[in-house]
């Protein structure tokens, strides 16, 4: 009963009538460091909770990828319609930033899906390991075409458009097939893992 | 895609008082497996179930079933009604 009591939470402690003062020197009984004592008041929502709906995670899914479209575009067309305007070396930093945007906010994500979608299988049950090889395999299949049509693709633009403008698109494609080879597992199982499910209440925290 | 495997684990966590995140503790699994598997959107393995089954100290086939379930105040009271 002692050891059931020791192991109570803060909520639990006040469901049973005990006032903040008693529960702090409860705490400091359990030898909690402060930094304990300051979770155990205010707890960090937990990280299931910030996976997000499936609906964000597609719309961040669009964003990111659409967002680094819209800057690829931009760059082969200035450099089409505006000759000399954008050189190869304005052009490795606009991707190699674009890149870092993305794959910042599909690895910095504080999420399971971010964390877990590389690591191995330790820590991940059954339905997580099913969904990341399910991730991974499909993301294979997917950058396999891409790549097989991007080889040629580059071959042709720098034999089509000798000069900086075949460079920045055969840049442009390269960075590309980067930016897939780095996120696409985490992008397809963001898009694919359903909505979450909420805190029940009987939740102890 | 397999058609979804009934289960009552919310109805059995909801009996014994217990979180989800009591439930995926101590079953090894993610929070979010626990939610899954009641909303059914997620068929767990063979193992699981038997690890599911053998937390609530129940047969596979009062905890799973492939067609839907009666309600258990049903079949309690069928079963008083019988004895």
């Amino acid at each position: 009963m002692i050891d059931d009591f020791d192991k109570l939470s803060v909520t639990e402690l006040r469901q049973r009538g005990m006032t903040s003062d008693k529960i702090l020197a409860e705490q400091k009984r359990r030898g909690m460091s402060k930094q304990q004592i300051n979770d155990a008041w205010y707890p960090k929502p937990p990280t299931y909770n910030r996976i997000g709906s499936r609906g964000f995670r597609r719309r961040l899914v669009l964003a990111t990828y659409g967002g680094w479209c819209l800057i690829a575009a931009i760059v082969v067309l200035s450099s089409m319609t505006i000759p000399g305007s954008i050189t190869p070396a304005l052009v490795f930093p606009i991707l190699f930033i674009a890149n870092g945007v993305v794959m910042g906010v599909w690895f910095f994500r504080k999420t399971y899906i971010s964390r877990e979608t590389l690591s191995s299988d330790a820590g991940l049950d059954e339905r997580l390991v099913q969904n990341r090889n399910h991730a991974f395999r499909r993301a294979f299949q997917i950058f396999t075409l891409l790549v097989l049509l991007a080889w040629p693709a580059s071959l042709a633009v720098m034999a089509a458009q000798p000069g900086e403008q075949g460079y920045n698109n055969a840049f442009v494609i390269y960075f590309a097939v980067g930016l897939l080879a780095a996120t696409l597992p985490t992008a397809l199982w963001a898009w694919r893992e359903p909505d979450p499910v909420e805190p029940d209440p009987v939740d102890p925290n | 895609m397999a058609p979804p495997i009934q289960n009552r684990i919310a109805v059995l966590r909801a009996e014994r008082g217990l979180s989800r995140q009591q439930l995926s503790d101590a079953l090894g699994i993610n929070y979010q497996t626990v939610g899954y598997l009641e909303r059914g959107e997620y068929n767990p393995s063979l193992e699981l179930a038997f690890r599911i089954a053998e937390y609530f100290g129940l047969p596979l086939e009062a905890v799973f079933s492939r067609h839907p379930f009666a309600p258990m105040s049903d079949q309690l009271y069928r079963k008083e009604e019988s004895a």
